[in-house]
């Protein structure tokens, strides 16, 4: 690759192209704040100290999974339990890391760290939309487009969850902010429901978890995942071979 | 506060090392690897289960008790909130709407 430099945490960029990244990623400002103050704001309403809610918000920067595993944090749940559930809502970045490494697989090891950490679900679409169908994959206009979207994300995202933490305290517990984390989750649950096997697997997990909601140290999301993919894997199956006898 | 720090802390640095293990994941291996199809089924599903396992309880059994009536005032907000998401795809109107819904059953209901 003849654009890669060998040091540094960020490969080279072209600074059109950052202004463009962080251009197309502003509308998403609001929606991300709103996000982020709720998450800070949960966060410390929930009971966690406003240092412990500071370390969590800088450093997991991931809003699902920190509102996923808050609950279990707050009840004193096995920490081997509570990374086994962020993996698990996590696991879909695997996917968008598979999809957009031809941009980055030729950088030195901690840019594609750093590169991959700051690849979260706004950032990947925007990136795929655009550079998805390029004939060369991996060049300074890439890299600035990528990183000017996803710094100004970064930066969207902490300053309101920082925001959030500052007031989670202020805020009474009778406006149901516990129900707005839940509500924020919706927003991001909804989307990837998309088709049968998504369909029949989220029912099947909601049913679960509500069945499972008393399972001894808070084993029943786990339970409710194991049982919401296998149907969603067996659908997905079966529809394939529907689809084979029909053709 | 002062007893579970250690808890907190280490439960965070774990949760960063899922960050890191999945988005980070296929940037740190070599091109010849690549994602079996099964695999990629799973990893697609699993988050929308879990996101769904979390929500569920946290809606449908307020204080311990699985509540699925028209008494269940966080349900009928969800319900409110989800449609107006469907509708407008806006994560402020949803949550707004939600909110207001769910402060409206609890002062007049």
């Amino acid at each position: 690759m003849p654009h890669a430099a060998t040091t540094g945490l960020f490969p080279p960029m072209d600074r059109g192209m950052f202004r463009d990244g962080v251009r197309v990623m502003a509308p998403m400002g609001l929606p991300v704040a709103v996000w982020g103050l709720v998450t800070g704001a949960v966060m410390v309403n929930a009971g966690l100290s406003v240092p412990i809610a500071l370390l969590m918000s800088v450093m997991v920067y991931a809003g699902s999974a920190q509102l996923a595993t808050l609950p279990l944090l707050v009840a004193g749940a096995p920490l081997p339990v509570v990374w086994a559930t962020s993996l698990v809502v996590n696991l879909r970045f695997v996917i968008f890391a598979a999809a957009s490494r031809r941009a980055f697989v030729h950088l030195p090891w901690q840019q594609r760290l750093i590169a991959g950490y700051l690849n979260g679900d706004l950032g990947f679409a925007l990136f795929s939309q655009k550079f998805g169908d390029a004939d060369e994959h991996g060049n300074p206009a890439q890299w600035g487009y990528f990183f000017g979207m996803n710094t100004f994300n970064w930066l969207a995202w902490q300053v309101s969850s920082i925001a959030g933490i500052l007031l989670g305290n202020v805020v009474p517990e009778e406006w149901g902010l516990g129900l707005a984390s839940y509500l924020a989750l919706l927003a991001v649950l909804i989307p990837m429901v998309r088709g049968m096997p998504a369909l029949a697997g989220t029912v099947v997990a909601a049913v679960v978890s509500v069945a499972a909601h008393d399972f001894p140290v808070r084993s029943g999301l786990l339970v409710a995942v194991a049982a919401g993919v296998s149907v969603a894997m067996a659908t997905e199956k079966w529809r394939h071979r529907v689809q084979a006898v029909a053709a | 506060m002062s007893e579970t720090w250690p808890y907190y802390v280490i439960g965070i640095v774990g949760l960063t090392a899922t960050v890191f293990a999945t988005r980070s994941s296929f940037f740190m291996l070599p091109a010849k690897y690549s994602l079996p199809p099964w695999l990629e089924s799973l990893m697609r599903f699993a988050p929308a289960c879990a996101l769904v396992a979390v929500i569920a309880p946290g809606i449908l059994v307020p204080g311990g008790h699985v509540d699925v009536g028209w008494g269940n005032h966080q349900l009928l907000a969800a319900v409110a909130s989800a449609g107006v998401f469907l509708r407008w795809r806006n994560m402020l109107a949803t949550i707004t709407v939600g909110l207001l819904v769910f402060t409206a059953l609890r002062l007049w209901a």
